[in-house]
């Protein structure tokens, strides 16, 4: 992805971020910008901080010291209550397993976005419904996800991550638990996905193959960025 | 990697039937899209070689509105020859060649900084590993091309994984190296 | 050599019980805060069942009319004696179903555990026996408490205690831990079939295995009961008075069984019901969890629906004979002093007030436990944005969408014991027990309470750092 000359306002941007837990410190000064409509890959070794830096920019954590600014706002200022709403309407949150409510349908679990936002559940479903189609998990609507294979609930997953038209998807290891043949599927349904809506994705991995998927990388190295590698 | 057989592959290409020299070239790159596209000339030296051999034949000429052409057929020693060629295993690795890690090494013994390098080489991978992955999960993209790009997404991804955990073993190995 | 490396295995393959016990102790010891939570729990419920049954125990060994020095005279005759028997005899079934949601507390990791002893070479038999012997460790403590504390009291109390209450006491003191290993025992025996399929698997629904202990449970204290009533009775005066207890006895029981049942069943009929319907998020995640597992909370919502009846009973029988008693009083004929029978029914009310309070507090346990066990789930939930209130409102629904209709015909059942005294031709005059309708609201509401005591755990279970952890 280029851009056409000068540097255009990051959608989101972390500076120096630092946090500590409990006696270790997660991130030291950790900075970096994701832009609209890209996807950027933050890689590093297990305990290098890569999971609190998505913390920290998808505010679930406040940093100890740094900024988080998305869209004009700081969001390390913000208090819980606008957080939750933020992330509920302007994000979208992948993990790499247990995002979804396991006594929940694959069709529930994808309304549920759009019914705490208040849309009426048929309506919901309906939505939920196209999503699945093009995740590919048409006809298993009525399954819960302890029925689902991993691929099949990591698409669902992603499903309910964009069915209500985020500007970020944050993804924690999404692939973290599947084989590489499930891994292609769901990051391949990812990237058409984000792609087509221009959706800015902020994905962690520890796994260059899944890396790959992104248009730019950052790696952290001891809580902090080591290395950033354009396109 | 196993250096590929032009040979095997080309009349793996005419046991479809007689083909030209300029046809199996577009189909070899065609079906194997991410390998290094043939040249014509080593196209037509191995057709003649494998004519020497018995191995292929010539059928005839065929002009098609353009210029002649000849058209090749595969013999009947063609035939088992492929097939015992077909069903032979690749040596796996026979012999390690690999040059980033001569490079590493040449770099410790003359002072150099292999850290920098293998960082830069990462860096090089990785970008390489973005462009295949482009090519895979572009939307016209058939399953001969998801299949070659991964491939080479694999082997870079091994030479990857090897290089970090060299990267965090090269003091060890710089004391191993200047101690020999 | 190989052979003799086999034999050797063999003989160190079998351990005996001390290996089992040893182990059961290593791994109480070296557990996490909540495994002692456990331990704690239990020990206390323990406690308050052999403390139940020594004191049902102590008063059925005395036979006819005899001096007690407690309760205005009311433990002195058989006939009293043995309604005070069968109450704390009663009240053995609340506590029974708050130690069977103790057996609950971080059952996960305890699966775990023991599906990982299987894997690491026990056979299915000495998980068993450990589960078993982990549960009956934290009985023991609790009933040996409860014995010495007994001891204590009976004989500053009484200078010459028959010899049958020493039998009472050391079957009571030994039975009550080897009922919790045998409960411990069989509450594992799914891990020990499937060591593989429990670590990861989330749990099929089905309390069935648990609801029949408690079904057991419920008839041995029935069969006690009825025992010590006919002893008690059978040497005493009034004979027709005990089979009118018997007689109410019976019905309690039967709107209780049939509670039990209701219980689960409504749990199941509304979450099926609901999640088809539901427009809210709260009530849908609510409704499918229930549907997924409608008796995971019907052990302790028995014991509530249980409570009610008695407590509706009770408050209605209590307003009839205050009626009467007034009456009695006002043309001067008592047939005791007015203590006597006040101090009985302030008894029976404390009785039930006991039950209600153990009743809660297994409530309150199941929630906490029920909680503790999706803790990464519900950070992950906060984490997408799913706002705390909805995850509370869907706690609290949980209790209270299955608790509503149960609770009300658990009032109904309790209502008709009072009205039914009330009609008996003896009390003509006292009118309908209406008063007794506001135990089941009462209860209902202390419910929605206990289930609320989680919140604040609620809000530490959404903490994003549980998101670090599987």
């Amino acid at each position: 992805m280029s851009n056409n000359g000068g540097t255009p306002v990051p959608l989101l941007a972390g500076r120096d971020l630092a946090r500590k837990h409990g006696r270790t410190q997660a991130l030291r000064g950790a900075s970096l910008e994701l832009h609209t409509g890209e996807i950027l890959a933050v890689t590093g070794t297990s305990g290098s901080g890569k999971s609190t830096l998505l913390h920290c920019l998808a505010g679930i954590v406040r940093p100890d010291q740094g900024s988080v600014v998305y869209a004009g706002q700081r969001l390390d200022q913000l208090p819980e209550k606008r957080l939750s709403v933020l992330r509920r309407t302007d994000f979208g949150v992948v993990f790499q397993f247990g995002q979804l409510i396991p006594e929940l349908t694959a069709q529930d679990n994808v309304a549920l976005p759009l019914m705490l936002a208040g849309t009426a559940r048929t309506q919901a479903h309906a939505r939920a419904g196209e999503w699945l189609e093009r995740f590919g998990v048409r006809g298993q609507e009525e399954l819960r996800p302890g029925e689902l294979s991993g691929g099949q609930a990591q698409r669902v997953a992603l499903a309910r991550a964009l069915v209500t038209g985020p500007k970020v998807v944050f993804a924690d290891e999404p692939t973290g638990a599947l084989d590489s043949l499930a891994t292609e599927q769901v990051m391949t349904a990812l990237v058409h996905a984000v792609r087509e809506s221009g959706t800015s994705v902020l994905l962690i991995t520890h796994d260059a193959q899944v890396a790959a998927y992104a248009d730019r990388e950052v790696r952290l190295i001891d809580g902090a960025v080591a290395a950033e590698v354009a396109a | 990697m196993v250096p590929m057989s032009t040979r095997h592959i080309l009349l793996g290409l005419l046991a479809t039937g007689p083909s030209h020299g300029y046809d199996l070239k577009r189909r070899h790159d065609e079906r194997f899209p991410q390998a290094r596209p043939l040249a014509y000339g080593q196209v037509y030296t191995t057709l003649q070689r494998l004519v020497r051999d018995g191995l292929a034949e010539v059928e005839g000429t065929d002009s098609d509105g353009g210029p002649e052409r000849t058209v090749y057929r595969s013999t009947d020693d063609g035939s088992s020859e492929l097939s015992r060629w077909a069903g032979e295993i690749a040596p796996p690795a026979p012999f390690v060649t690999n040059e980033i890690f001569a490079k590493v090494v040449v770099s410790i013994l003359s002072n150099g900084d292999p850290d920098a390098y293998l960082r830069a080489q990462r860096t090089a991978h990785m970008e390489r590993m973005r462009e295949l992955t482009a090519v895979k999960t572009a939307k016209d993209a058939d399953l001969a091309t998801v299949l070659s790009a991964d491939y080479a997404l694999n082997h870079l991804d091994a030479d990857l994984r090897w290089m970090t955990t060299t990267a965090a073993r090269l003091t060890t190995l710089t004391a191993e190296v200047d101690a020999a | 050599m190989n052979g003799e490396a086999r034999a050797g295995a063999h003989t160190g393959a079998r351990p005996g019980i001390m290996t089992d016990l040893r182990l059961a102790w290593q791994l109480t010891r070296g557990s996490d805060r909540r495994e002692w939570w456990r331990v704690g729990l239990t020990a206390a419920g323990a406690a308050l069942a052999t403390g139940f049954a020594l004191a049902a125990a102590v008063l059925a060994s005395l036979r006819g009319y005899y001096r007690v020095p407690v309760g205005n005279g009311l433990l002195n005759a058989p006939g009293e004696r043995s309604g005070v028997i069968v109450s704390l005899l009663l009240l053995l079934v609340p506590v029974l179903g708050f130690l069977g949601q103790c057996a609950r507390i971080g059952a996960v990791h305890r699966d775990r555990r023991l599906a990982g002893l299987r894997l690491a070479g026990a056979t299915p038999a000495q998980v068993r026996r450990i589960a078993g012997l982990e549960t009956g460790l934290a009985c023991l403590l609790g009933s040996t408490v409860a014995t010495v504390t007994a001891l204590a009291v009976l004989l500053s109390r009484w200078d010459h205690p028959v010899t049958l209450v020493w039998f009472w006491f050391a079957l009571i003191a030994l039975g009550v831990p080897v009922l919790g290993a045998a409960a411990g025992a069989l509450a594992l025996r799914r891990v020990v079939t499937s060591p593989l399929g429990w670590v990861r698997r989330v749990r099929p629904g089905s309390g069935r295995g648990v609801g029949l202990l408690f079904l057991g449970a419920v008839l041995l204290v029935v069969l006690t009961a009825v025992l010590a009533v006919a002893g008690t009775s059978a040497t005493g005066p009034g004979r027709g008075y005990g089979q009118v207890q018997l007689l109410m006895f019976g019905l309690v029981l039967a709107v209780g069984a049939g509670t039990v049942w209701l219980a689960g069943a409504t749990a199941g009929v509304t979450g099926r019901l609901l999640a088809a319907r539901a427009r809210s998020a709260a009530t849908l995640i609510a409704a499918e969890r229930l549907r997924a597992d409608p008796w995971a909370t019907a052990r302790t919502h028995a014991a509530v629906l249980l409570v009610t009846v008695v407590g509706t009973g009770f408050v209605g029988i209590r307003r009839t004979l205050l009626t009467e008693l007034n009456g009695m009083r006002e043309r001067h004929t008592p047939g005791m002093g007015m203590s006597f029978y006040t101090t009985g029914l302030n008894l029976t009310a404390a009785a039930i007030a006991v039950a209600l309070a153990i009743t809660m507090s297994g409530l309150a346990v199941g929630t906490a436990e029920s909680l503790a066990g999706r803790r990464r789930g519900l950070a992950a939930q906060a984490a997408a944005g799913v706002p705390r209130a909805v995850l509370g409102r869907a706690l609290l629904l949980e209790t209270a969408l299955p608790l509503a209709p149960a609770v009300a015909v658990a009032g109904v059942g309790g209502m008709a014991i009072g009205v039914w005294y009330a009609s008996l031709p003896k009390h003509g005059e006292a009118g309908l027990p209406y008063v007794a309708l506001l135990v089941p609201v009462g209860v209902y509401a202390c419910c929605l309470l206990a289930a609320a005591t989680s919140l604040p755990l609620l809000r530490r279970s959404v903490r994003p750092a549980e998101l670090r952890y599987v």
